[in-house]
């Protein structure tokens, strides 16, 4: 049973008077429970807009979202789902420890709970040397790893991690990895977007690939493989990549 | 509501932390602190400079506290997109809202209790400790600047930062000269802008009703149903600020 699901999602923003920008277009998606689900694409392609549409912070221009077969702005759906945006920026004038209790007091975690939680994921994202440190003083990679801890504060079934991997080292990478697929094992389903081809092929289970606002391909990474004839992932991007731009030139009618 | 306070609460944090404020802040202490300076006057003239002075000065840097403080506690969210993380939490849009609120209105008040409490200092140190009168004069000009925060955190939500000041400073202005624009309106011969001026009129609220000072300075008293009423109006044009921020917040995408 789909646990995230989109029916004819889409989301146009309107630049100037005329001016349609397609960010979104009719997007179906259906994601199982305790699945990893990558979301690609090229830079602009869809895949923010499209976990932001989830999530509530935009609202479509037509279509529909569900988590838990609940709508994007539902409390009670929110209160099982953890979110790391991209580029995380936080209150930086307030220590992890401190970003993590704020976040644990809107989840109305209580007090024993938040602080057996907040000590296990500073451990968890190796920051529980920073404590003191104000997160103004913490690096690109400090800080997505807080913003990590900050997204399963409230030890979330549903986990939506938007360029989770962005500013990290290989090593942070690694491990970002294998906390996913320990939270996987856990049962967790993990809806992430990257444009990191060798991430997404070593955790995910199925992928989508956008480009322009549009889903162009969904499924397992050896079904599509098969469907598109392709030899590995960075080959079935780049294939349904061109075959989209391809039509699109034929039906607007310019050359390449 | 525990979610509201927490945001309100981690907006005042900041406000403490990041000393900003603080420059207003200690501006108004020196121009209160100033006020002593006029002593080639007699004792009596003295004190009413003081006050005049004082009244001032904790009014005009309290409406800049009030506007910048309000100002800065919704955009800066936007801005550092720290809004992502917020709104992707069980909280509502309207929590967020009315905790920018409980926070802008946190600010202002320990704002206004430290240079208020520098002020009755002042009067307790020239030996004329502040009469039931001082103290309705404050608690006016407190409500004047919670209205006033509470109106440029209404424009916040969907206006840009330097529309927002501007507007806010028109605001504060405007408000101030209501009592000579009702004169002007009535002067006036052009129906169309005699009626595009009666509804600004009536649209901007009012601040000099807050304003009694001029009547206490002299040794005039105010009555209590007055302090009352002036409350009551300034409660109800907050409602509809926090209405009005409510409205587009809900609507705005982030």
């Amino acid at each position: 049973m789909a646990i995230i699901e989109t029916k004819e999602l889409t989301k146009h923003y309107i630049l100037g008077r005329k001016k349609i920008v397609v960010g979104l277009e009719k997007v179906n998606l259906e994601i199982n429970q305790g699945e990893i689900f990558g979301i690609l694409g090229p830079n602009g392609s869809g895949k923010t807009t499209c976990l932001k549409l989830l999530l509530g912070i935009l609202f479509p221009t037509s279509g529909e979202a569900y988590i838990m077969g609940r709508p994007p702005h539902d409390i009670e759906m929110k209160q099982h789902v953890g979110f790391l945006p991209e580029n995380p920026y936080y209150y930086d004038y307030l220590t992890g420890p401190e970003l993590l209790w704020f976040y644990a007091g809107l989840f109305g975690l209580d007090i024993d709970t938040a602080k057996k939680r907040i000590e296990y994921l500073l451990e968890l994202v190796e920051l529980h040397t920073a404590k003191r440190l104000h997160l103004r003083h913490y690096s690109k990679g400090m800080l997505e790893r807080i913003g990590l801890a900050a997204s399963l504060i409230n030890d979330p079934e549903i986990l939506i991690l938007d360029e989770p991997t962005t500013g990290l080292d290989p090593i942070g990478c690694r491990d970002t990895r294998n906390l996913l697929l320990k939270l996987k094992e856990q049962g967790k389903t993990i809806l992430l977007s990257s444009h990191f081809l060798s991430e997404v092929e070593r955790v995910c289970d199925r992928i989508a690939i956008f480009h322009r606002g549009y889903l162009l391909a969904t499924g397992t990474l050896d079904g599509l493989n098969k469907q598109y004839q392709a030899e590995n992932l960075e080959d079935l991007f780049v294939k349904t990549i061109c075959k989209f731009d391809n039509q699109q030139n034929v039906t607007t009618g310019e050359t390449t | 509501m525990k979610r509201m306070w927490l945001v309100g609460l981690n907006t005042f944090r900041e406000s403490i932390r990041k000393k900003t404020l603080y420059i207003i802040l200690i501006f108004a202490l020196i121009v209160i602190g100033a006020s002593k300076l006029f002593s080639f006057l007699t004792a009596e003239e003295e004190l009413k400079m003081i006050k005049d002075v004082s009244f001032s000065a904790i009014e005009f840097f309290g409406a800049l506290i009030a506007i910048f403080g309000a100002l800065y506690a919704v955009s800066a969210e936007i801005e550092r997109r720290t809004i992502y993380t917020l709104l992707t939490k069980p909280i509502r849009r309207s929590d967020f809202v009315i905790g920018k609120f409980f926070g802008v209105s946190m600010i202002i008040f320990v704002n206004f209790v430290l240079a208020a409490a520098f002020f009755i200092g002042l009067l307790i140190f020239k030996k004329s400790p502040p009469d039931i009168q001082v103290f309705k004069t404050l608690l006016l000009i407190f409500f004047e600047l919670i209205l006033i925060g509470s109106i440029t955190l209404a424009l916040s939500t969907f206006t840009s930062d330097a529309f927002n000041i501007i507007c806010s400073f028109f605001l504060y202005i405007v408000g101030h000269l209501t009592s000579y624009g009702k004169e002007l309106i009535e002067r006036m011969e052009n129906i169309v802008m005699k009626g595009l001026t009666d509804m600004l009129y009536t649209l901007v609220p009012n601040y000099e009703n807050f304003n009694i000072r001029d009547k206490i300075v002299v040794g005039l008293d105010v009555s209590w149903s007055y302090v009352g009423w002036t409350v009551l109006y300034g409660i109800l044009y907050m409602c509809i600020a926090l209405y009005i921020a409510l409205y587009f917040f809900e609507k705005r995408e982030v």
